[in-house]
């Protein structure tokens, strides 16, 4: 059995937004990376699956070049082995092209998992073209998955409730984080094995890019502004205060 | 008359022959601790150059101080008087029983003249007056224990010692009252001689005599002999517990060495301690000498806030393993609990208060190491700060503010390779919380002002000092190893720390990892700074309570530099507990980042230094600042807590410009 488990190696997503900054409409290079919130929920999941069915269990990459070393952190979580695809597009349907073609060249896959959207463009795209260049099922939103004779029975989490599936055969699934699946920290002898593990490397293949285009990038500013109101006299200070907002017609 | 050895006895030289059994048996009980000891491992090297003077393995200093005086068992006071005359009032007594042997075997004139009178006679009554009067106390503190004795369990066997004790000593006198009766007074025997004069004479006194000399002779012999196998073994342990402790505060984690992780693997050792096996002999050795006073449960701030730990519960366990020998068994986890594993703080309080020098953190961080890099188990907000601290180099998770906040808008010099003279460490605790950031800021005012050479690092990053208390050794390694390859590239020489446990990373761990610089405390530069009249500071007179951080006062003992600079902008006050007994705040260990069950450690602290009656309480550490900033919110809305930069920044003398309004009102 072979499980593939998509991932994305992002910049930080928690940089505090007083500190963050955009360059040419993406994140500054100056921020740590890692991998994608979502997409550990689904490595947490697919190493879950390895470890009940032994299953082979290879985590499949779109991204720099670089990036391997943050990739690793799937390999000590479990996973067997990287593939990354070299590019550096933004493109869904780039991405998953060249998904398709690294997972083509794994031989018999019977499960895609992946994060149900990256920490980065939080689109959630991909999974889905990629379900339909497979032409395999799409499932999102999943959050448990078993094998059940032949195929999966998946539980799909929504806002109002829960869903139980059967998908029959393989398919592609869109992971989203529930306390069964909060990634595990390795440990340390994990971090030295996975330094071992192999890691393929792909060049880019060239396709054809959605006809969507990007026309602009905003990211709202959080701004603070600081008075300090002398408060030897709380009477007079709350009068100040309350002035001060009504003068700014927050009341 | 002289005094004759064996009086009234029919071969009395048996006494003699039979100590050579009873010594046997005292031996091979010795042995077999030893042989349970030595299944431990070797000591991890801790690298430090100490100019203590050492016998083999032994330190004699502490051997001296802390073994056979004792001197840490007086800061109970009637406790410690009361051992203290029952220990060096049997000291005498077998001393005086050894120069009665040597009078019976080698005729070593001791019953004469004024040595038979001063020291036969009345130091010896003396001695076991002072030994009575001290086991008599002892026994009945052990009927009418305090929860300290009997938490999690008591030391059985104290009760039976104690009586055998008292029997030994009152024989002891009746043989002496006996014998006077018969043959008249002894120069000196003020007990003796006032038993002898109610005694009667006759034969049923010589019997009495007989019979009572046999009982004391063979109870001696037998204690003697039962020594090992009853809680009296501390006579032994407890001596080579302090002689064997390396004679540093603190833990003495130091560090692992990776290395033999980076071959085929197969045979890579089992990180931190899971079972007995795991522990080093010292480690061992201290649980084999834990007397179960709970004097370490009573300044623990996880056992006295309602958390799972207990010190003394952890060396109970430990001992109870050796005991039955479950050296391979790792129920011992569980035993001790993931919970309590995680609530030591690590502020070494209870390696302070212990008499017998025993090292509970030392275990309880082996046992975390094992947790968090064998199993990677961990509380869940633990977890999310070792992630941080992994993937963004500070354990800070959800701050709202980048690395270079604390400085937008002074400008702060980078540190320059061959011009700058000190390194100004940022590290995480001052970076990444609103409440901290003035302390750096107060900082670069400060040495501005005082025309220091410093620089900061273009990235601040963390010490990794908080993985490596959470039991994360490996990312503290890792983390570690980028920073003193930083610092060799810029050729820093002299850091410049304000959070003590950055100071105690770079001091203890760094150097094992192949660091070479030199680093001060903030405490200890600004103390210089005000004595070399580099800053002026105006004294307001004001009381300012000060608190210790445990890495700064106990753990290194920089208990003065920053009370004399408490001193020269206020009125130093001292909370109960200060100085090297110094209760926590909490944050220790990683535990800032954890949900607290039971009392918060900081509210209990914070309180106590809100009782002091003092408008402002001064600490040396970001993170007891900001446990005892919080723990104040629950008493008061007033903010009082500041760092000692901050209180010097207030009241240096025309040296404000520059800091920001909220520091200069004080």
């Amino acid at each position: 059995m072979h499980i593939i488990v998509l991932a994305k190696v992002v910049p930080d997503y928690e940089v505090p937004s007083a500190d963050f900054e955009l360059v040419g409409n993406r994140a500054h290079p100056r921020y740590t990376r890692m991998i994608g919130l979502y997409d550990e929920n689904a490595i947490e999941l697919g190493v879950q699956l390895k470890e009940k069915l032994g299953a082979d269990l290879t985590v499949a990459s779109y991204g720099l070049g670089d990036d391997v070393q943050f990739l690793r952190k799937a390999l000590a979580m479990g996973a067997d082995k990287v593939v990354l695809v070299e590019g550096t597009s933004d493109d869904p349907y780039v991405i998953a092209a060249n998904l398709k073609e690294a997972i083509d060249r794994q031989g018999a896959v019977d499960l895609v998992l992946a994060g149900r959207q990256s920490s980065d463009m939080d689109r959630g795209v991909v999974p889905g073209v990629l379900a339909g260049m497979l032409d395999l099922p799409f499932v999102p939103q999943a959050c448990g998955v078993e094998s059940a004779d032949g195929g999966w029975k998946i539980a799909q989490i929504t806002e109002t409730g829960k869903r139980l599936l059967k998908l029959s055969g393989t398919g592609v699934l869109s992971i989203t984080s529930v306390p069964e699946n909060v990634p595990r920290i390795p440990a340390v002898k994990a971090i030295f094995a996975a330094k071992k593990k192999p890691v393929e490397k792909l060049a880019e293949i060239g396709t054809g890019k959605m006809n969507v285009s990007e026309l602009s990038v905003a990211i709202p500013k959080v701004e603070s502004n600081c008075e300090l109101i002398p408060a030897e006299d709380m009477d007079e200070a709350v009068r100040v205060l309350l002035r001060r907002l009504k003068e700014e017609r927050y009341l | 008359m002289e005094r004759i050895p064996y009086w009234n006895i029919g071969y009395g030289l048996l006494i003699d022959l039979l100590s050579l059994p009873a010594l046997a048996v005292f031996g091979y009980g010795i042995y077999g601790h030893w042989k349970r000891i030595r299944q431990g491992k070797a000591s991890v090297k801790l690298g430090l150059t100490l100019d203590a003077l050492k016998l083999g393995p032994l330190h004699i200093r502490s051997f001296l101080t802390r073994g056979i005086v004792g001197t840490r068992i007086y800061r109970k006071l009637c406790t410690g008087i009361a051992h203290g005359l029952l220990f060096w009032g049997m000291v005498l007594l077998s001393a005086g029983t050894i120069l009665v042997f040597a009078n019976v075997l080698f005729r070593l004139p001791v019953f004469k003249g004024e040595f038979n009178h001063w020291f036969m006679g009345a130091a010896l009554d003396a001695a076991g007056v002072a030994a009575l009067a001290g086991v008599v106390y002892l026994l009945i503190r052990r009927l009418f224990p305090p929860e300290r004795l009997t938490c999690f369990r008591a030391n059985s066997g104290f009760i039976q010692v104690e009586i055998g004790i008292i029997a030994i000593v009152v024989t002891g006198f009746f043989i002496e009252g006996a014998r006077i009766a018969q043959n008249g007074a002894d120069p000196g025997s003020f007990v003796g001689n006032w038993l002898g004069s109610m005694l009667s004479v006759g034969r049923g006194g010589l019997e009495l005599h007989r019979y009572l000399w046999w009982t004391h002779g063979l109870l001696a012999l037998a204690t003697i002999a039962y020594i090992p196998f009853s809680p009296l073994v501390h006579l032994v342990l407890a001596p080579a517990n302090a002689g064997l402790d390396v004679p540093v505060p603190g833990p003495k984690m130091g560090v692992i060495d990776f290395e033999s992780f980076e071959g085929d693997g197969d045979e890579t050792p089992s990180l931190g301690a899971s079972k007995l096996a795991d522990f080093s002999r010292k480690n061992l050795l201290d649980a084999s000498t834990c007397l179960k006073c709970g004097r370490c449960h009573e300044v623990c701030p996880a056992a006295q806030t309602g958390k799972k730990l207990s010190p003394k519960g952890v060396m109970v366990t430990l001992a109870e393993y050796l005991q039955h020998g479950r050296m391979d068994d790792e129920s011992l986890l569980e035993a001790i609990s993931t919970d309590a594993i995680y609530s030591c703080t690590t502020c070494a309080a209870c390696m302070e208060a212990c008499p017998v020098s025993v090292n509970q953190p030392n275990a309880i961080l082996q046992m975390r190491q094992h947790l968090l890099m064998e199993r990677s188990e961990m509380p869940e907000i633990m977890g999310q700060a070792n992630r941080s601290l992994e993937a963004r180099h500070h354990p800070f998770i959800g701050t709202g503010f980048g690395p270079n906040d604390w400085r937008k808008g002074i400008d702060v010099p980078f540190y320059e390779k061959g011009t700058t003279e000190y390194l100004l460490w940022i590290g995480c605790s001052v970076a990444y919380e609103e409440r901290t950031q003035s302390i750096a800021r107060a900082m670069v005012a400060i040495l501005k002002h005082a025309g220091v050479s410093f620089g900061i690092l273009e990235e601040n990053r963390c010490t990794g000092d908080p993985a490596k208390q959470m039991g994360n050794e490996f990312l503290f390694t890792e983390i570690a190893g980028q920073n003193i390859e930083e610092f060799n590239d810029l050729g820093v020489t002299k850091v410049i720390t304000m959070c003590p446990h950055c100071f105690n990373s770079f001091t203890r761990h760094y150097p094992l990892l192949g660091a070479k610089f030199d680093v001060v405390p903030h405490a200890v530069l600004l103390r210089g700074l005000i004595e070399a009249g580099k800053i002026t500071l105006t004294n307001s007179g004001q009381a300012i309570c000060y608190h210790d951080p445990c890495y700064l006062g106990r753990h290194n003992q920089v208990l003065s530099e920053p009370r004399s600079v408490v001193s020269s902008v206020g009125q130093l006050v001292e909370m109960p507990r200060h100085g090297c007994e110094s209760f926590c705040c909490g944050a220790g260990g990683g535990n800032y980042w954890t949900e607290e069950e039971g009392t918060r450690i900081n509210q209990t602290r914070a309180k106590e230094a809100l009782d002091t009656g003092a408008k402002t309480i001064a600490t040396a550490c970001p993170f007891c600042m900001l446990m005892l900033t919080d723990g104040l919110k629950k008493f008061t809305e007033e903010q009082m807590v500041k760092d000692i930069a901050e209180l010097v920044c207030s009241r240096m003398e025309s040296g404000a410009q520059g800091v920001p309004q909220t520091l200069v009102s004080t």
